[in-house]
């Protein structure tokens, strides 16, 4: 009926803006979640996720302008999975090994303190970005 | 800093609680979330996406007394990715071929709609369960 991620984390590379071939903008991002915790024996515990973010149309375009790699964001968005098998895409690795990253497409990016005080922004409209609308597949961010 | 996961949707098989070698019941079932959208041809669309659903401790234990396959769960979880690449967990089918999965550990489970009445299971302390806890399974 509904999903919906939250991720509040730091930008591990600059965006890159694309277009689709009718000329729709797209950026992508990766975004690392870092949680930390102390486990039972008292130690520190650190765990890194690395998010594959989309941003479409006008959200892209801002993205691309005022994000950079380190900076703090805030998104929602929705799990973008492999239509076929209601799960993350699987990718062969260049070693011959099987691989999948969570995709996430963003219909809200926030700024999160830090640098120039830029406001965050939000786009309405790309609510209604279609789950189908896939990015192209590349390097994996990590 | 933080991450997230809100799902509302339904059972896809009967939840299995087991517990851990130190006594923590587990309970584990898979959830499918269906989305519907028109596409820019008018065309209606549909998209499932299916979860790995674990909820830990005294919550876990109680929710799978009251959960059967087909029941409309809301979980907010945490993703919990492979330790060992900070991905989706990947695996091999039956065919030989590779898959990969969501996995979520729960930290509210509430009944939504369906038979019974709605009953909810908030755990303010399960809040803490750490997200290692996760590692202990299997």
């Amino acid at each position: 009926m509904y999903h919906n991620v939250i991720l509040a984390g730091y930008l591990g590379q600059d965006p890159e803006m694309r277009y689709t071939a009718d000329g729709t903008p797209v950026t992508n991002f990766s975004v690392a979640t870092t949680e930390k915790w102390t486990g039972q024996d008292g130690q520190q515990q650190e765990r890194t996720i690395w998010w594959r973010v989309s941003a479409w149309r006008r959200l892209a375009e801002t993205c691309n302008q005022f994000l950079s790699k380190g900076r703090p964001v805030l998104i929602e968005g929705r799990m973008n999975s492999d239509p076929e098998t209601g799960g993350p895409k699987v990718f062969t690795r260049s070693d011959g090994t099987p691989g999948a990253r969570y995709e996430v497409t963003a219909f809200t990016v926030k700024f999160l303190g830090g640098r120039g005080e830029a406001p965050g922004f939000e786009a309405p409209g790309d609510e209604d970005v279609p789950p189908e609308a896939d990015m192209e597949e590349d390097a994996i961010p990590f | 800093m933080y991450q997230r996961i809100f799902l509302a949707g339904n059972l896809g098989r009967d939840p299995e609680t087991r517990y851990t070698p130190g006594g923590m019941p587990v309970t584990s079932f898979s959830l499918a979330t269906n989305e519907r959208w028109t596409d820019q041809d008018g065309q209606p669309q549909e998209r499932t996406t299916w979860w790995q659903v674990s909820v830990w401790g005294k919550q876990g234990e109680t929710i799978g007394q009251y959960l059967s396959k087909g029941r409309q769960v809301f979980i907010e979880g945490r993703m919990n990715p492979d330790s060992s690449t900070g991905g989706p967990h990947i695996f091999t089918r039956r065919d030989g071929t590779a898959g990969a999965s969501y996995e979520v550990t729960a930290i509210r489970v509430r009944l939504i709609g369906g038979r019974g009445g709605a009953a909810s299971f908030a755990g303010p302390r399960d809040e803490d369960v750490p997200p290692e806890a996760y590692f202990g399974e299997d």
